[in-house]
């Protein structure tokens, strides 16, 4: 009718508004694949066959279909998808689609026939089927997934069309020629990869051949290609996508069956390809390397026979981004050198001596071209600091761990930032190195002027100054190389001058040095005009600590635990020789809010395999509700749900005071986050019986009563 | 090294990026990032202004963008939250800073392309996805597959093809899965689209012929082995296209639905 005087392209619009209609609602497939049928017939023009064998894979893969539609409509495809795939002619692109519809029918035929062995007729079209495209050698393997489960163990030993064994055989050989496209020798890459991307379901849902694929893994060289041939892009390309599928494949094996007799072996594996990639392409790396390094080589001597006619002091440019004041004026290489700091090992007069001297002996041209560099720094510096914050080029990722992801936190860099801060701000500490002025040559009698007075905020940023620089050298401190063994009770705290020593000074300093005064202080002058600092000394030392914590929590928990501790400490001291047992108690709580801050700090960082956040719980020397309703929070994130769950666990198990509210918080998530329930369930079914089914009658209660709240019931029967 | 990059290429200047092309073949793609929100977005934007169907996903396990220091970032769930809605918040919190590091533009660009970022992990492939009519690269990615994932970044490379192993290929599907590695900033994401249009262009084209084989150039079934389908094509064409983009290092591999 319409075919004769519509075009190709008209009629094509068409189908894709009957497809547009079954995709968004499935229950018209039955009819509009009823109707298509005859157009995407094997007679067809090439357009319609194309179109109809996407249409029909499309319509056999999605999951919006129930199974029990896609059985029936199998059946009513199945003879044109035969006419199509035996026309020998036939479209390349036709083909690939009839077959993605036919392994994707494939499971649902065998289910149907073993149901009903009288109709032998649907089984030989899908034999027909499978033997043409088998036939073919093409590259189409047959694989399934979960809730399409189809094995020989489910096929009655009499049924009629279909012979166990005779199956088994066939599988078993169709595994063998899917795998030599890992043996043969000419293999082409675009058939591995799309092999083993195809392997992993087959490992897992069939045991029985996990030996005989996984060895044929071991057997095969993804790298082979880079040693029989020359380099190309596209051997490139080649060899670095075999090499990285089976990489993935294999740790994605060994991943999930870790108890696998062959887990080691495949990670040594996988290792031992890490290092021959790198070797293939190291070499050819290497080689550019050298050239690079004989031209760079080249210029290093051009430039230093230009220097050798001037004085021997190299000025080179300031490093990019933040610089210290130390860094503008230092000329020097000597990595050595640049860390010696005369203000803290010589005596002043001496420093002054050895300069006086060294400036009367200096060559004038040297002294010029210094502070020409200097000059050239600072106005080079000047610039840089104008320059806005651009945008274009401003690093958007916000760095995040993936269970298999560990990203680097760029200490150094932060820590070179925070010493630069430090550098900068206390300016005032200088003052008293400022030079006297000598009024005549013969030496008077010479009075020190009296310090300036120092008001109280003047004297806090001195204080912190002071502690900055503390913080400063311990951060130069390397760790121990060697644990020293514990001196246990006898030891001395801070008698080592080591890193360990200077964390208890600091955190002594701020928890103990003046516990009680800046409360009293408050207290007092609450009403008073005198201005105090804003910020109390104890509090920006634990900034400082915070800070110097979170810079690398999981190398330096254990600071954090130590700090903690002492705060802990020091409250329960104090809290002892409170004044008066009517008074309320007016000791601040330094620990809660620290710890609170240092959980809420790291807690985006974990990621699931981290041990950090179990260790932390369970050396901290007080547990409290809110710490743990923080941990609550992590469930947010359902890949965190088991390190959440785990570490509160951990607790129940191993830290008896707190179980109660560890238990109480393991109820709390299951009550707000659906995804942890079965693990939760499986903690407090042990602990706390009864539970889980009172607060699921709850949830019935309520949803059948609307009027019972689910928290109250929940707590009340858990309590 | 910039100057090196794409610069064989250099296709026509369009005025506003748009492609006026209707009714030819286009291969359906889907890019890939962390967060679903800078160098995955930008890709988005501009295939779907070359009038590419494509849709986008993040592999991260929560969308995370800059505030105000490293160690407060902004964290948001995925497939909750709409980019107007992190615009607003985040306009509201501190205009100058996230005017300056660019987020505001960012988020500005994305909510004119689709609602707001999908987890990969949470892509239900082969569902019909006929509900996100107003995306950008809508038309095309109803049947809710493509055939050319591009991820941004190696790790998201790995996560998309692990998750495609645990998925077992219930589909039948081919796809490629191409990463093309980008660091994650404005600039190097604006470049980073360039070079995933020129390379969706290159295969766009090689798809096209193939289809262009038809009637009486149909091939015989008894060479088909050696004929070069386009799936077979593909590492060629990456690797031509590496010369001419030779600082967003690629990674290929076939992998299922």
């Amino acid at each position: 009718m319409a075919a004769t005087q519509l075009s190709v392209a008209d009629q094509i619009r068409q189908l894709e508004g009957a497809r547009k209609l079954v995709l968004k609602d499935v229950s018209y497939y039955p009819q509009v694949i009823q109707a298509t049928l005859p157009i995407i017939g094997p007679s067809s023009q090439v357009e319609f066959r194309r179109w109809g064998s996407e249409f029909l894979a499309e319509a056999f893969a999605t999951p919006a279909v129930p199974l029990s539609s896609k059985e029936t409509l199998s059946l009513v495809v199945l003879d044109t998808l035969k006419s199509l795939v035996e026309d020998p002619k036939q479209d390349v692109l036709v083909l690939r689609g009839v077959i993605q519809a036919a392994a994707s029918i494939y499971p649902l035929a065998m289910r149907w026939i073993i149901n009903n062995s009288y109709d032998s007729t649907t089984w030989e079209k899908m034999t027909a089927i499978k033997t043409r495209i088998r036939d073919m050698w093409d590259t189409a393997p047959l694989t399934r997934g979960d809730p399409l489960d189809i094995s020989r163990n489910m096929v009655p030993p009499n049924h009629p069309a279909l012979d166990g064994d005779q199956l088994e055989a066939e599988a078993s050989g169709l595994l063998d020629r899917m795998l030599s496209a890992l043996e043969d020798d000419t293999s082409d890459p675009l058939l591995v990869d799309a092999t083993l991307n195809t392997l992993s379901i087959l490992v897992r849902q069939r045991p029985k051949t996990s030996n005989r694929i996984i060895s044929t893994l071991f057997n095969f060289n993804p790298l082979k290609l880079a040693t029989t041939g020359p380099l190309t892009p596209k051997t490139k390309v080649l060899v670095k996508s075999m090499e990285k599928t089976t990489r993935m494949l294999l740790t994605h094996l060994y991943r999930r069956d870790v108890h696998n007799p062959l887990a080691g072996r495949m990670q040594q594996y996988v290792e031992r390809l890490v290092r021959s990639r790198a070797e293939i392409f190291d070499e050819t790396g290497r080689k550019r390397a050298m050239i690079d390094q004989a031209s760079a080589v080249e210029a290093k001597r051009q430039r230093t026979t230009t220097l050798s006619s001037q004085p021997q002091i190299e000025i080179t440019p300031l490093k990019h981004g933040e610089n210290s004041l130390a860094e503008v004026f230092t000329f020097t290489n000597n990595e050595g050198l640049k860390k010696f700091s005369v203000s803290d090992t010589i005596p002043a007069p001496l420093a002054a001596k050895i300069s006086i001297r060294t400036i009367s002996q200096l060559d004038t041209e040297i002294l010029q071209r210094a502070i020409n560099g200097v000059r050239a720094r600072l106005a080079a510096f000047h610039e840089a600091h104008q320059q806005p914050i651009n945008p274009e080029t401003a690093p958007l990722d916000v760095e995040e761990d993936e269970d298999d992801y560990e990203p680097d936190y760029y200490a150094a860099e932060d820590t070179e930032q925070l010493m630069n801060k430090l550098d900068a701000s206390p300016t005032d500490e200088r003052r008293d190195l400022q030079a006297p002025v000598l009024g005549a040559l013969a030496l008077p009698a010479f009075k020190l002027p009296p310090p300036p007075t120092l008001d109280p905020e003047q004297a806090a940023r001195v204080g912190q100054g002071a502690i900055a620089r503390v913080f400063g050298t311990m951060q130069t401190l390397e760790d121990p190389a060697t644990k020293k063994s514990k001196a246990g009770l006898n030891r001395l705290a801070a008698s080592s001058y080591d890193r360990d020593s200077w964390i208890t000074v600091i955190t002594r300093l701020a928890t103990r040095a003046n516990a009680g005064l800046d409360e009293i202080s408050i207290i007092k002058d609450e009403d008073s005009t005198l201005a105090l600092p804003t910020v109390s000394m104890s509090d920006s030392i634990r900034e400082m600590l915070y800070a110097y914590v979170l810079e690398d929590f999981r190398k330096r928990i254990d600071v954090a635990v130590t700090w903690l501790s002492e705060e802990w400490y020091k409250e329960r001291v104090q809290q002892r020789f409170a004044s008066s047992p009517d008074q309320p108690d007016g000791t601040p709580a330094n620990y809660e809010k620290w710890t609170l801050r240092l959980i809420d700090a790291f807690l985006p960082y974990l990621h699931s395999q981290d041990k950090i956040l179990t260790r932390f719980l369970s050396e901290l020397p007080e547990l409290t509700v809110s710490i743990l309703a923080r941990v609550n929070t992590l469930c947010r994130d359902p890949s965190l749900v088991n390190l959440a769950l785990t570490s509160l666990y951990y607790l129940v198990m191993f830290r008896p005071p707190v179980r109660n509210i560890a238990l109480d918080t393991v109820q709390d998530i299951w009550t707000e986050y659906e995804d942890a329930r079965p693990t939760a369930a499986k903690y407090l079914q042990r602990w706390r019986p009864g539970f889980v089914e009172a607060a699921q009658q709850g949830v019935q209660g309520v949803q059948g009563a609307g009027s019972t709240p689910v928290g109250t019931n929940g707590t009340v029967v858990a309590t | 090294m910039e100057v090196a990059n794409g610069a064989s290429t250099t296709p026509a200047p369009v005025a506003n990026g748009e492609r006026e092309d209707p009714g030819a073949y286009r291969l359906k793609f889907c890019t890939v990032c962390a967060s679903n929100q800078n160098r995955s977005m930008e890709a988005h934007l501009r295939l779907s202004q070359a009038n590419y169907p494509v849709i986008s996903f993040g592999t991260g396990s929560l969308v995370r963008l800059p505030g105000p220091t490293m160690h407060q970032p902004n964290v948001y769930p995925f497939n909750k939250v709409s980019y107007d809605t992190m615009y607003k918040e985040l306009d509201g919190k501190d205009h100058r800073l996230y005017t300056a590091n660019g987020l505001l533009n960012m988020l500005g660009r994305n909510r004119q392309v689709k609602w707001g970022p999908e987890r990969w992990q949470d892509w239900q492939i082969g569902i019909p996805r006929t509900e996100q009519g107003k995306d950008r690269g809508h038309a095309g990615t109803e049947g809710g597959v493509v055939d050319v994932v591009f991820t941004c970044e190696e790790r998201c490379w790995d996560a998309v093809i692990d998750d495609l192993l645990n998925r077992g290929s219930p589909l039948n599907r081919p796809v490629h899965v191409i990463n093309v590695d980008i660091r994650d900033n404005h600039e190097e994401a604006s470049i980073g689209g360039q070079g995933i249009l020129d390379l969706a262009d290159s295969l766009n084209k090689a798809a096209t012929e193939e289809r262009d084989i038809t009637g009486a150039a149909a091939f015989d079934m008894a060479s088909a082995v050696s004929r070069m389908s386009f799936d077979e094509k593909v590492p060629e064409i990456i690797g031509e296209w590496q010369e001419r983009w030779p600082n967003l290092p690629a990674t290929w591999t076939l992998a299922w639905f």
